[in-house]
Order: structure tokens, then C-alpha cells, then sequence
């Protein structure tokens, strides 16, 4: 690991202003922010990043919060995964974010891997990981998964590179709406958590969300679901034990009675981005959560699906997973 | 004297009579390595000591232009470097250099300052590269086919037979993954004398060549493992890495201390052979295995890789095989828990079952009918009836993969040697304060060597296990063999039962008197000693250990030939059962059960006996769902060098295990370790297909390839 200076700032006032240097595209690698450090220390370790100075946001109090006020569920940037899978108002109003934190990594990641940093994670792609291949996703000029071992690799969106984003609460943040609230030296912006991210064919094909280098992620948001709101967080991981996502489905779904009302449908493991499908949510409202309407959904969601050489599997596995998840929740 | 002529010799008690042995006991230095007090070569810390690391070849073969070591020692904190190979690489992760500093993260900076300029040599890491047409020399002895049987035969065989099934298998190569990666610390600033702690299965194969390294006397270096966290035979001798360890001792007169990290370990640190079986194989109506041919790959990187010979465990009347070694520039091979058997396994029963469904025929019966050995049939009859397959409601043909879970059983055997050899002898010293000693440099790689020195003193002495202490794991100590082969039992439990057998006669001949009779009649039980027949009140073993001399007493034993007829055999079997629940939809397979029937002789500590089985039936569920090396070609690396990349089953994997001892105490010790992980991943294979009828040809058995199978995968 480079040698590195290690900042303590104790408000998001010095954390912003410490980052703000890395607005100057040259000093856009140098500085840092660090979280619970389950990512990016392998990173460093790994030499896959190489900062000079890491901002340490783990003295910032005002970050670590998960509040409800008045309906509207607020999680700072360093409330651990720990702590959301075990909050009683997550587990009886927003289970798809519940069960999504529960399924990530193992009880040690999760009691120090925070929301902010499972938000900003890397590519778990191998070849993003290994050092010696410089693809794409690291200024090379290659993607080395869509011609070598792609089985965890992306089915959708993909191109130029063909990663799958490895967060499990992004799916689940989205199926819930959420909005992201992020500040930087220009200032403070809100939006979708849905927008945050972005395919790799779009800018800059090394960075995953349209978050600056100077700007942190502050807050995520959301209004807790309407009474009749059911949802679930459905992931599949080659091994149990702990893994990433061969695939993941974030279901909300309101009901009427026993007809579909609302509908949000994100897919994890996937694509480059959490990939929410309107077509199948469409194709579910109106609906009953029945075993033809779920494969309808699950055959809209895989529409465009186009596997490489590897990972065919997971257009049969994904479509499985999405009318188990709709079957769950009739 | 009339008819006690013949010296007494040592026996082991009947079962009744056995206090200590053959009961369940929890290993002596369980506390130990449960509270972190075991003290692994990992964590030795010698004052002075140096940190150390490996640059491995980036790529798997290079002709050196440079190797410049110099920018490397102006890191702070680096101590010296040293080049380990300034010509040609040929394997992916050969060691060039070492580098030696003040803490391993310096040691590190060391090593990326290297000046390695290089040109790439053609290679071949994945079997499409060995074979192509203008395919690189791997090697400059080129392999060659060997073979075995005769080829018209089994061809005719096969020919004519009612059924025949003709398909290919293959297995991953798989990595060792032992807790403590392989490592040297090497305590020597200079003079005549050193001391080298390794990780290794065999304390005195490291020690000479450690010496030899260094140019000293092998009498003078003592080595030393007092704790050691797993080989499963990839940790015999000093190793490159222990070669490079002594290499910067020498040079910068400081203690080097040279642990392998996780990804050195994969790449540098041996593996289990990789390989492909194409295989015919014939039988008549009733499930009589007429012909076999096969055509066999060995997949042992730049060494020869092993596979079991076929027919394996099964008779088959006419069988040829062709084996041929395809060498690429990878890491070689090492022997891995039972060398070449599950790979061989794999292949024979997977071919087997396919057999017997493709005849409608059970194929617990096809097993029984092609395996002469009786043992095989009363353990594989136990493990059908613990496992329920004689109320599985389908036997003779696969479940309807329709249903979204399908259960299915599956069986395999094993069989091994584990009997014992020449080479080890044991001390044992009863001091006059009563404590006893039982002392063998041995090594203890976690099969409970430590504990079964102790108890078999105990045993002897008629006392309890805690009150014996093993001294283990040096040089110093009387000579053992290595652990290999399952033979780490077999050779050293007749030399420390002769020796505890020796110690108690000669302590027995020293009481005689006080007790006024013949030492025959003198015994040791229940922390006493007495006269068998006498009225004269037993003396507690305190009391009798006070009238010993002030140097104690203490007596040898060693293994022999003879020892070894009375004491110990070699030979076992093992067969297994696995139920599976397939998911039909997700192609996922979880194993419900594991059912295990071992035979091991006469068992010395059952509970370990037990977690040596549930140990190899880990390693082979893991095998069967997870394991597997990936590389990249085009690109020369290894894809998977991490313990998040290369999977290993967790916890949520396990399933129920339940082993059974299948006692034979009549036959004397036997070593059990490898046997235990030889059917399991076939077991669950046939399992899955049992289930669903999905029959992966290709372990380890992923999602993806189950979804395959299924016919789900467009
Ligand atoms: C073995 C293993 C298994 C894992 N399995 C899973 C899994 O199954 N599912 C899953 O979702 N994740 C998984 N992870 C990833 C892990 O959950 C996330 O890495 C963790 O949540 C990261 O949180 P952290 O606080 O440790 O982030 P850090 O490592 O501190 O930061 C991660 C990244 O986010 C940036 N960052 C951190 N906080 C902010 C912020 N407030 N604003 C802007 N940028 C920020 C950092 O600069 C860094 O680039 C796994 C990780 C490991 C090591
Ligand atoms: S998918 Fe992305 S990260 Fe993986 S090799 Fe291709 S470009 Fe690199």
C-alpha cells in the first residue's frame, strides 16, 4: 500500500473543504474519502487505488444517523449495514432494504461497512481486481471480460465494460425511491439515487455514479411506504456463506386488496447499474401477484437481455428469481 | 520360568479394558489454538527480526533482461535483497527475488521497486494452449502416454456389451487453502548455529536442507514446529520460499522471517491435479462392468500431476486406460490429501452411476456387484440405510425435474493405504515428582499426533491423559518420519507404545522388590500401581514415582516390523452418501447430508477420528460446489488468486455430517486421513443427478452448469 496522510476532519465543513482540492482533475486520484474501509482499503492494498491523503469521515457525528421524521426515513452516509439490519422500522416498513442488508458480506464487514461506502463501492469484476490487467474500467484500453471468464459479468447495459454493480442496497434504496443527497464544493444537490449511477457507456467510463471527486455523499432518503406496501430483497450468491450477487431482485409492490397498485422492480448483479425495469413494473400494475403475471414481468425485465460467452445462466436465473420474488409478496 | 519364556511384548488391551484410548478426547492443545496461546512459525518473533517477501514472475515464462535489486534496498527500512532466478521463468509465480525489511509492508515497497525487465516467452496455462498445434515446450522431457491394459480387449468388450455409456469428466485444479500459508522463520545472525521454525508437514525433511542452505552442520540447526496450521501435502521440505529466507539470513545476519501471502500461496504453493477422463465403459444386463477404455489428461502444471490408476476401486474385467501428463507454465502439483484419487474417483463413479441408470439398475446394487472387497458392501449398506435411500422414493432413475426442489442420494468409496514405516522412535520419562513425558519430534498438521503421544503413554501407565505431557515438533527431539500418505499413525504410535511399554516394564522391574514379587505381577492402573495378586496395599503413583533415582526413568521404543504386526496394518476403504436438494429454478445445490462409514483399525481417539472424516467430507462438498483455479490465457494470469475469488464452502454450506466408525480393533492403528476426502464430490454429483437428472460432467458443480444441464440455458 502507498504511504498515505490520514485526515480527522470532525464536520462535513472540513471533510468538503480537504476534498475540495480534488476538483482539479490532476488531484482527482490524491484525496479520498474513507468510510468503513471494507472496500477501499483492499483497494489500497491491492494498489488498485493509490491516494495520497485519505479524508476519514468516521469522526463525523452528523453523519451517522437513521431517522424517521414524519414518514421520511433519513440514513446518514455512516450508518453501518449493521445498524439497518437490525432497525425494527427498516424490518416492519421497508423489508426490501432490511433483508438487502442482511445479505451483504459477513457480520464483520457489515458491523463497520457503511451506507456511504457500499453506495460508492467498486467493481468486484477479476479483472478489475487483479493489478496486472489494465482494462478499460482502469485506462487501459481492453475489456478483458468480454472475451475471457465473464460468468459474474454483466447481461444488461453492458458495454464498454461489462461489470456488474456489486451493491445490494442500491438495487433496494431504488426500489424505495430514494433520493441522494450529495455536496461538494459547488455546493449541494439532491437526486434519484436512480440517476446517481450511471452506464459505463456514458462520461467516463472508470467511475460508476455521477458523483464529482470532491463531493461527498451525505444522506439518503425516502418516504416509508404507503400501509398495503409489501417488498422483499431476493438475492442469489454462488456461495451462501457470503458472496456477491449472481443476480438480485428489489421488489416494492402496493397492493389493493389483492391487485397490484405500485411497482418498483431492480434488479442487482446484472448490469453496471442497478437495473429497474419500468416494463415490468407497468406490466404488474393492475395485476394480481399471481404466477403468470410474475413470469410476464420477469420475461419483460430479460427483454433485452445479451449475454457473453459465460453468463447465459443468468437470463433463466434472473427470470426465476423476479417471479419468486412477485410470488413472495402475493 | 516355565511357560513365561518368551519376553512379554506390547499388545494393545481389549476394548474393555482400554481407559484412555478409543474414547472421545479432546485434544490436549485445543486451548491452546482456541485462545491464540499456540504459537504458529506465523507468529515467532525473534528480536532482530526481518520481514521478508517474494516477487513471483508476473507472467507464466520469461527470458530475464534485467533483475536490478538496488532500488529496492534505498526503501527505507529495507535490509537487503536477494535474486532467485536472474535467467528464465517458466511457470506463472516462479520466485525471482526476496527482499528483507523492517515490517512486511516495507518488505512489499521493497519488492515493487524491483528493476525486472523481461521478455515474454510463449506459454500455455490452460489446456487449449498445450495441445494446439504450435503449442510452446512446456518442458524439455516432453511426457509420454503411459498405459495400462490391454486396448483390443477392452475395446471388444465394450463392443459387445448390453450397455455402454461414453462420456468425458473433468475435474478443477484444486488449491490446498491450508490457514497458515507456507513459511520459514529463520533465526540465524551469523556463526555456526541456527534455528528455523517451519510450517511444515515433516520436521526433520526442512532441517537439512535448511543447514545445507545456510552452510551449516545439520547437527547444528535445530528446527522447530511446535504448531503448525494445515499442508495436506504440499508442505514437505524447506521449499523456495525457505530457501529464500535462509538465502537473506545469510545476507543480512539478521532472523528472516518469510510467510507466503494468500495470493503467493496460490499461485507458488502446490496444488491438487487438474485433469479430463474420457471414458467407455461397458457392462452386461445385470450391472457387471464388462469394458472399460479410457483416455486420461493430467493437468499438474510444470509437473506431472497424479490420477489414480483405473478401474480405480471397481473390477472391471477387460480395462485399458492411456494416461498422458499435459505440462503448462503453472505451478506444479503437490500431493494433495489422497493424490490423484478423488480426481480418479470422480470419474469412475460418475461413469458408473451413469451406467446403472442407463440399465434401469440401482446403483447401490451396480456398486456392490463391481466391488469384490465384502467391507464395501456392509459400508456402503449402512450409509444407504442412514442416509434413506431404501425409502427414496426413486432409485433406479432420476427425479422430475420439474418440481422446483428435487432431493436425490448419491454414494462413492474410497480406499487408501495408512499403514506405517521405518524411521520413528519415542522417549519416555517419568520423572520422581510422578509427571511423565512422552517425548518425538513428529509434527502434529492437525490430525491429533499430540494428543495420541500423550494418551498412548497414559494408557500404558495406568494414568490419566492430562497427565502426560507430549513433547513434540523438534529436532531435538527422537526422529519421526514425515506425514505423508496417511502413514503419520501407523509409524508413530507402535514406537510410542513400545516405548511407554518399555518405560513401564523397566519402572515395574525397579518396584518388584518393594513389592516383593516377580515385575510381571507389578501393574499399573487407575493411578496405581500393585501387586495383581498380592495383598500388599497398592502404592499411588506419586509414591512409587518417589523412590525413582533423581534422573527419573525413562525408556525408548522405536517402530519395527514386528512392532508393527502386533500394533498396527494399513489398508482401508470408506464409501459415503450425500442427499442433495436441487433447486431446479436457480441450478442451485445444497447438500442436506453427509454420511460417512470409515474404517481406521483400531481407532486411538475417536472424536478426532471423527473430525478427520468431517474434515474430508468438507474439503470434498467444497470441491463438488465451489473450488476451482481460474486463469486467463490470453492474459498468462490467475484469475482468482484471493480468498474471495477462489470460493471455499462457509458455514452456510455445511450440511448435517454423521460419521461412523466402522471399528476394527483387531487389525491394530491405521492412518485415516485421505481416505475420508475421496468420494464425497462424487457422492453429491450422483446425488444431484438422482435428483433432477442433471449430470455434470465437470466439477465443481456451479449454478450455471446445473442450469445447463437442466436444459435452461439457451
Ligand atoms: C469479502 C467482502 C464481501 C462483500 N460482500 C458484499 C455484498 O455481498 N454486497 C455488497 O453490497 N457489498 C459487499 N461488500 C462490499 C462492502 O459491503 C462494502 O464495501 C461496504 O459497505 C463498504 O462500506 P465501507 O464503509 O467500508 O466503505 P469504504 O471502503 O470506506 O469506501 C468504499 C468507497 O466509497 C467511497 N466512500 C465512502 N463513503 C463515502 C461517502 N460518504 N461519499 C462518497 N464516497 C464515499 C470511498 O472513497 C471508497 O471508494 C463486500 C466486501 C468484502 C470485503
Ligand atoms: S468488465 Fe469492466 S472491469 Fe471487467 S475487464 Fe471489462 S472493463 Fe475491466
Amino acid at each position: 500500500m502507498k504511504a498515505f496522510i490520514l485526515s480527522n476532519p470532525k464536520s462535513v465543513k472540513d471533510a468538503l473543504q480537504l476534498l475540495a482540492v480534488a476538483r482539479d482533475s490532476k488531484q482527482a486520484k490524491a484525496i479520498q474519502p474513507l468510510a468503513g474501509g471494507q472496500d477501499l482499503l483492499t483497494e489500497m492494498k491491492e494498489h488498485l487505488a493509490e491516494p495520497d491523503r485519505l479524508v476519514n469521515l468516521k469522526g463525523i457525528a452528523e453523519l451517522d444517523y437513521l431517522r424517521n421524521l414524519d414518514g421520511k426515513v433519513q440514513i446518514g452516509a455512516l450508518a453501518t449495514l449493521a445498524r439497518m439490519e437490525k432497525n425494527n422500522l427498516l424490518n416492519e416498513h421497508a423489508r426490501v432494504l432490511f433483508e438487502a442488508a442482511h445479505s451483504i458480506a459477513s457480520p464483520q464487514i457489515r458491523s463497520v461497512g457503511t451506507i456511504g461506502g457500499n453506495l460508492n463501492q467498486r467493481p468486484r469484476c477479476l479483472y478489475y481486481r487483479l493489478e496486472e490487467a489494465n482494462c478499460l474500467k482502469k485506462g487501459g484500453k481492453e475489456c478483458f471480460a468480454y472475451s475471457g471468464m465473464n460468468r459474474y459479468n454483466a447481461i444488461l447495459g453492458g458495454g464498454p465494460s461489462y461489470i456488474v454493480h456489486p451493491s445490494d442496497l442500491a438495487p433496494a434504496l431504488i426500489a424505495l425511491d430514494a433520493t441522494v443527497f450529495i455536496a461538494g464544493r459547488t455546493g449541494p444537490r439532491e437526486m434519484p439515487l436512480e440517476s446517481y449511477y450511471k452506464l459505463p457507456s456514458v462520461g467516463d467510463v472508470r467511475t460508476e455514479t455521477v458523483r464529482e471527486p470532491d463531493e461527498l455523499l451525505l444522506s439518503v432518503s425516502f418516504q416509508l411506504p404507503a400501509p398495503g406496501t409489501r417488498s422483499t430483497y431476493l438475492k442469489f450468491k454462488e456461495r451462501e456463506s457470503y458472496d456477491f450477487a449472481l443476480a438480485s431482485v428489489a421488489l416494492v409492490l402496493g397492493f389493493d386488496g389483492d391487485v397490484i397498485r405500485h411497482a418498483r422492480l431492480v434488479l442487482g448483479g446484472v448490469a453496471p447499474v442497478p437495473w429497474r425495469v419500468r416494463a415490468a413494473e407497468a406490466a404488474l400494475v393492475g395485476q394480481k401477484a399471481d404466477t403468470q403475471t410474475a413470469e410476464k414481468a420477469a420475461e419483460l425485465a430479460l427483454a433485452g437481455a445479451v449475454p457473453l460467452s459465460g453468463n447465459a445462466f443468468k437470463i433463466p436465473l434472473t427470470k426465476s428469481l423476479i417471479v419468486r420474488a412477485i410470488r413472495s409478496l402475493a | 520360568m516355565a511357560q513365561d519364556e518368551k519376553d512379554p511384548v506390547a499388545t494393545w488391551p481389549a476394548r474393555e479394558n482400554l481407559k484412555v484410548l478409543n474414547h472421545d478426547l479432546v485434544r490436549v492443545d485445543a486451548r491452546a489454538k482456541v485462545t491464540g496461546a499456540a504459537r504458529y512459525t506465523h507468529d515467532v518473533r525473534v528480536p532482530g527480526m526481518a520481514y521478508a517477501r517474494l516477487l513471483l514472475a508476473p507472467l507464466p515464462a520469461l527470458k530475464i533482461k534485467k533483475l536490478d535489486l538496488a532500488p529496492a534496498l534505498k526503501i527505507p527500512g529495507v535490509l537487503g535483497a536477494v535474486a532467485l532466478e536472474t535467467d528464465r521463468t517458466r511457470w506463472l509465480g516462479e520466485p525471482i527475488a526476496a527482499v528483507a525489511a523492517t515490517t512486511p509492508e516495507r518488505a512489499e515497497d521493497g519488492l515493487r521497486a524491483i528493476l525486472l525487465e523481461y521478455e515474454r516467452e510463449p506459454w500455455a496455462i490452460d489446456e487449449a494452449q498445450a495441445t494446439a498445434p504450435n503449442a510452446p515446450k512446456v518442458r524439455s522431457n516432453a511426457p509420454k502416454v503411459s498405459t495400462d491394459g490391454d486396448q483390443a480387449s477392452a475395446e471388444r468388450a465394450c463392443e459387445g456389451a448390453a450397455a455402454v455409456i461414453e462420456a468425458t469428466y473433468t475435474v478443477p485444479v484444486q488449491h490446498h487453502v491450508c490457514l497458515e500459508t507456507h513459511g520459514v522463520v529463520v533465526d540465524y545472525k551469523g556463526g555456526d548455529e541456527a534455528t528455523v521454525w517451519c510450517s511444515t508437514q515433516s520436521t526433520f525433511g526442512f532441517t537439512p536442507d535448511a543447514a545445507k542452505e545456510l552452510g551449516l552442520k545439520a547437527s547444528r540447526v535445530t528446527g522447530l514446529v511446535e504448531y503448525m496450521g494445515g499442508g495436506f501435502g504440499a508442505k514437505f521440505g524447506l521449499g523456495l520460499e525457505g530457501q529464500a529466507a535462509c538465502k537473506l539470513s545469510k545476507e543480512i545476519k539478521r532472523p528472516v522471517h518469510l510467510m507466503m501471502t494468500r495470493r503467493d500461496e496460490f499461485l507458488a504453493a502446490g496444488n491438487r491435479t487438474g485433469g479430463k477422463m474420457r471414458i467407455k465403459l461397458a457392462a452386461s444386463q445385470d450391472g457387471t462392468l464388462v469394458g472399460m477404455v479410457a483416455d486420461r489428461r493430467r493437468f499438474g502444471g510444470i509437473g506431472n500431476g497424479s490420477m489414480a490408476k483405473f478401474p480405480y476401486i471397481y473390477a472391471v474385467e477387460n480395462a485399458y486406460s492411456e494416461t498422458l501428463s499435459v505440462p503448462m507454465n503453472l505451478d506444479s502439483n503437490r500431493a494433495m490429501r489422497a493424490p490423484g484419487h478423488p480426481q480418479a474417483g470422480f470419474g469412475m463413479e460418475s461413469a458408473l452411476d451413469e451406467l446403472a441408470y442407463k440399465l434401469g439398475v440401482d446403483p447401490l446394487e451396480m456398486r456392490k456387484r463391481n466391488l469384490k472387497d465384502k467391507v464395501y458392501h456392509r459400508q456402503l449398506e449402512r450409509v444407504a440405510r442412514e442416509i434413506g435411500w431404501y425409502e427414496h422414493p426413486h432409485r433406479d432413475k432420476p427425479g422430475d425435474p420439474k418440481a422446483e426442489k428435487c432431493i436425490g442420494i448419491g454414494f462413492g468409496v474410497a480406499v487408501w493405504g495408512g499403514g506405517g514405516g521405518g524411521g520413528t522412535e519415542c522417549e519416555v520419562r517419568i520423572e520422581r515428582d510422578g509427571s511423565v513425558s512422552a517425548a518425538v519430534g513428529t509434527q502434529d498438521l492437525g490430525t491429533g499426533s499430540r494428543t495420541y503421544v500423550a494418551a498412548i503413554t497414559a494408557e500404558e501407565l495406568g494414568l490419566r491423559l492430562e497427565d502426560v505431557t507430549a513433547h513434540i515438533g523438534s529436532t531435538r527431539l527422537p526422529s519421526a518420519t514425515g506425514s505423508g500418505g496417511s502413514t503419520t499413525t501407523g509409524s508413530l504410535a507402535p514406537a510410542v507404545k513400545v516405548a511407554a511399554f518399555n518405560a513401564a516394564r523397566a519402572f515395574a522391574a525397579r518396584l518388584a522388590p518393594v513389592f516383593g514379587v516377580d515385575a510381571a505381577r507389578v501393574q499399573f492402573a487407575g493411578g496405581e500401581v500393585r501387586d495383581t495378586q498380592g495383598a500388599k496395599p497398592a502404592l499411588s503413583w506419586k509414591q512409587a514415582c518417589a523412590m525413582l533415582p533423581a534422573e527419573g526413568l525413562s525408556a525408548r521404543g522405536e517402530w519395527t516390523k514386528d512392532a508393527n504386526k502386533r500394533l498396527a496394518a494399513s489398508g482401508i476403504h470408506g464409501a459415503q452418501a450425500a442427499r442433495v436438494e436441487v433447486d431446479t429454478q436457480t441450478g442451485r445445490v445444497r447438500v442436506l447430508d453427509m454420511i460417512a462409514m470409515q474404517d481406521c483399525g483400531l481407532p486411538l481417539n475417536r472424536l478426532a477420528v471423527v473430525s478427520q472424516v468431517n474434515g474430508g467430507m468438507v474439503q470434498a462438498l467444497s470441491y463438488a460446489l465451489h473450488e476451482e483455479r481460474n486463469v486467463d490465457a490470453a492474459l498468462g494470469v490467475m484469475l482468482n488468486s484471493t480468498m474471495e475469488g477462489y470460493k471455499i464452502a462457509g458455514s452456510l454450506e455445511m450440511p448435517r455430517m454423521v460419521t461412523i466408525i466402522d471399528d476394527e480393533d483387531e487389525r491394530g492403528v491405521i492412518g485415516v486421513a485421505e481416505a475420508t476426502c475421496i468420494p464425497g464430490h462424487s457422492a453429491i454429483a450422483n446425488a444431484v443427478f438422482n435428483a433432477c437428472g442433471a449430470r455434470v460432467r465437470d466439477l465443481p458443480l456451479t449454478p450455471d452448469k446445473v442450469l445447463f444441464a437442466l436444459g435452461k440455458v439457451v
